[in-house]
């Protein structure tokens, strides 16, 4: 109410300083210094270079000596090369990591929520290889998968034959997979301590309630976490989709992207850094942004498809039911009127 | 409300304009600093000049390894010298990337190695002139690698000759007497080791990238005995990869690794193999061989208690019944031409005694800078092989052989990733030879053209 009084009162006209000094000014001023600096930094180190990058893909350039526009010549080449979007494809084991990856998360999670013994212990163990730097976890698995290393090693202990054990980074069947498990490793204790965070919001006397009803742990899981969650579970899937669409750090420092695991950014990498075509990765890096904003929007629409959810009181299917019923009473009805 | 909107989107535009100007602002001070007053580096005498110079001097080096005791102590004895020149080292992990945006801004300090990806028509706008190639190349090796124009702008760390790394203990054992000439008669020589040793009888070191790409050098002067061929040929040659009927040329040298590899005469998961340990393996005799630079032959020394078994022969390629090396200039040492004038005369005091007075080539292993100093022990066994530098590139067309190279990918000595992939080729069988080399020839082909480049 008091708002919109400034709208209703007569304008008088103030003087900048009379402005400045009121309770409007002084709000304004403290707004702007306290945005300056977020502002700044964002423009400086995020839409500046991104404007540069876009600027950058109209020209056949290198990093240093000069620079010739070559108007949509980049964007044509990176549809016409058959390394880029063939790179797409190695995504697709990063995509169904991640499905890995959120689906044991989850799973971790509601046993944390049931309640385990030491479940401190375990949320950190599980959450501490979020903590390591990528580059760090990619040579921890270089030895991991060496041959004749950690890997080999424990599997001889159980038993295995050396000649049985595949060659994990050569073999081209599995050196895909086994570089996606790096990053299900690393990133599951994270999604399992944002969906325990949400889970955590849920009022435990609906578990109470559900189990006086006959619901077992699974029933609880499914109708009472799993809808109250559900907007967590949706925006770990986009991200974790478009992370697998733009992995990098697991195939360039374990493997550089040789054997047939060169992910889109690897070959980005390369053609700037190597060939020292500047232009054509920026133009790549582009492509790859719209690839992810359609994807995003395709993944929102579809969720909002398949988890639309009516209200708080009946389920989507009820809210489904009725509309129809509603649709076919009010058909009825014309079909009726006209008749008459 | 509308008032402070009205101020809000004023900031904002504000702060647009304040950053965008800070960013125009750094382009504008790239003033060219006269180079008129600055000395030639011929006619600076070490020990006499400049002592009372005061400058600042601060070296970028990408041997993050030695920088802090090594290279330090380079710097601690030439203050010795000249107590008013404070010298720096700072060492940086991905020198070339990292370097290739520094060198934009100019302001990254005095002298550091001229990164591989600046053209040589480019290195007057980065690097100020060290003295006309004619009077320095009496003086230095490799001279020509950083010059432009009759003016040099960078000087080699030492140089590199490149042959084949070997552990003569492991040869000798499986009874091989005399050094294969041919790469046929390599392959040969590495199936007897592995049937009569258990080293390995070629270790590729495939997961390490730039060892792979290390196959590069031996294209020109080792497969063809021309040193003109990299600088000169082959930016002219029509199909330069093709095979030639007398086993020589770039496909000879790429032949020679695939037949290895899909022989199986390397480790066994090459994309697990270790650079650092490959070093003490090779100095134990658990690795017969390994194709990299002379550069190689110290560090292998060292890593083990065997330094007397490492060898070094040339690459196995007969030109003609002779058998040539090429030899090239490390990095290059270049000054900041943007820096203050004390500073650049300070840095090209240090970089004089550094090439001339320092230990540096011995405890490196390498060509040294100076041609009247003697060649390494490493290349002792290199006796009846000639050693060539290379011939520098045609005037007008120094930037050409980097342009095509870039254009079409095929990355001879800069990219890595066309020398795995015959690897890869030959591991999985999934490519012969012949296509690899193929398509190699059409990528070079379609950037001859699109550079407008005359083939003969």
């Amino acid at each position: 109410m008091n708002e919109n009084e400034a709208y209703v009162r007569p304008k008088k006209k103030r003087s900048f300083s009379e402005w400045f000094k009121s309770g409007d000014g002084q709000r304004a001023t403290v707004i702007i210094v306290f945005l300056f600096i977020p502002l700044l930094l964002l423009l400086l180190f995020t839409y500046i270079p991104f404007l540069k990058m876009v600027q950058f893909s109209f020209y056949d350039m290198k990093y240093i000596g000069g620079k010739t526009f070559v108007g949509l010549k980049n964007y044509i080449e990176v549809f016409q090369r058959s390394d880029c979007f063939k790179s797409l494809f190695v995504s697709v084991y990063y995509m169904l990591g991640a499905i890995v990856q959120l689906a044991l998360a989850l799973f971790f999670a509601s046993l944390m929520v049931f309640g385990v013994q030491g479940s401190g212990v375990f949320k950190a163990a599980m959450f501490f290889p979020y903590l390591i730097c990528g580059i760090a976890v990619g040579f921890i698995f270089k030895f991991f998968y060496a041959r004749g290393f950690v890997l080999d090693s424990l599997l001889q202990m159980i038993g295995m034959n050396i000649e049985n054990i595949p060659m994990w980074l050569q073999d081209q069947k599995i050196n895909n997979i086994s570089l996606a498990a790096t990053s299900v490793w690393r990133y599951t204790g994270q999604n399992m301590i944002l969906f325990l965070g949400a889970m955590m919001s849920v009022d435990s006397e609906l578990y109470e309630a559900a189990s006086l009803d006959g619901a077992n742990r699974w029933h609880q899981f499914l109708y009472i976490i799993l809808p109250s969650i559900k907007s967590i579970v949706v925006l770990n899937i986009i991200l974790s989709i478009s992370g697998s669409l733009s992995a990098f750090e697991p195939p360039y420092v374990i493997t550089n992207g040789t054997m047939g695991t060169g992910t889109y950014f690897v070959i980005m990498n390369r053609l700037a850094h190597e060939n020292q075509k500047v232009g054509l990765a920026c133009a790549m890096a582009i492509v790859l942004l719209v690839i992810i904003i359609l994807c995003t929007i395709a993944q929102k629409l579809f969720f909002a498809y398949a988890f639309d959810d009516g209200t708080d009181d009946e389920s989507k299917a009820a809210v489904r039911k009725r509309k129809k019923a509603a649709k076919v009473a009010l058909k009825a009805q014309q079909g009726g009127g006209s008749t008459v | 409300m509308r008032a402070w909107k009205r101020i809000a989107s004023l900031g904002l535009a504000a702060t647009m304009m304040a950053s965008l100007a800070a960013c125009g602002g750094g382009s504008d001070k790239k003033e060219e600093t006269s180079a008129a007053n600055l000395p030639t580096i011929d006619q600076i005498k070490i020990g006499e000049d400049y002592k009372d110079l005061k400058a600042e001097v601060k070296v970028l080096t990408n041997r993050t390894d030695i920088v802090d005791t090594v290279y330090k102590g380079y710097a601690e004895e030439f203050m010795k010298i000249y107590p008013n020149i404070k010298v720096t080292y700072e060492g940086i992990t991905d020198y070339e990337e990292s370097l290739n945006l520094r060198l934009t801004t100019g302001d990254w300090g005095e002298l550091c190695f001229i990164p591989t990806s600046v053209n040589k028509s480019e290195l007057a706008d980065y690097f100020s002139p060290l003295g006309s190639f004619q009077t320095l190349d009496q003086t230095y090796n490799f001279a020509s690698e950083a010059a432009f124009d009759g003016t040099v702008y960078g000087i080699a760390n030492g140089g590199t000759a490149n042959g084949v790394l070997y552990n003569k203990k492991v040869w000798k054992d499986a009874g091989i007497k005399e050094l294969p000439k041919t790469p046929d008669e390599f392959l040969k020589d590495l199936q007897i080791i592995k049937d009569k040793t258990d080293a390995v009888p070629l270790y590729t070191n495939f997961a390490a990238g730039w060892t792979m790409g290390a196959w590069d050098q031996y294209i020109g002067t080792a497969a063809t005995g021309d040193p003109a061929y990299m600088t000169q040929t082959i930016v002219h040659s029509k199909n330069p990869f093709t095979k030639r009927d007398d086993m020589t040329g770039p496909y000879a040298v790429y032949y020679t690794m695939y037949e290895a590899v899909s022989r199986k005469l390397v480790e066994e998961d090459p994309a697990s193999s270790d650079w650092e340990a490959s070093k003490g393996m090779i100095n134990k005799g658990e690795i017969a061989t390994m194709v990299l630079g002379s550069w190689a032959v110290e560090q292998c020394k060292q890593a083990g208690d065997n330094p007397d078994d490492i060898g070094y022969m040339s690459f196995p390629i007969t030109v003609d019944g002779k058998q040539y090396a090429g030899s090239g200039g490390n990095y290059c040492f270049g000054i900041n031409k943007q820096s203050k004038e004390d500073n650049q005369i300070g840095a090209m005091v240090y970089l004089k005694w550094l090439l001339e007075e320092s230990t540096i080539y011995t405890d490196e292993g390498s060509i040294p800078a100076l041609k009247s100093e003697p060649l390494p022990d490493a290349l002792a066994d290199f006796k009846d092989i000639e050693l060539l530098p290379e011939t520098p590139a045609l005037e007008g067309e120094e930037d050409l052989f980097d342009e095509i190279n870039n254009e079409s990918e095929v990355g001879i000595n800069n990219n890595d990733y066309p020398d795995c992939e015959i690897l890869e080729a030959a591991l999985y069988g999934s490519k012969s030879l012949d296509e690899i080399m193929n398509t190699w020839n059409d990528k070079w082909t379609a950037a001859q053209e699109s550079k407008g480049v005359e083939v003969k």
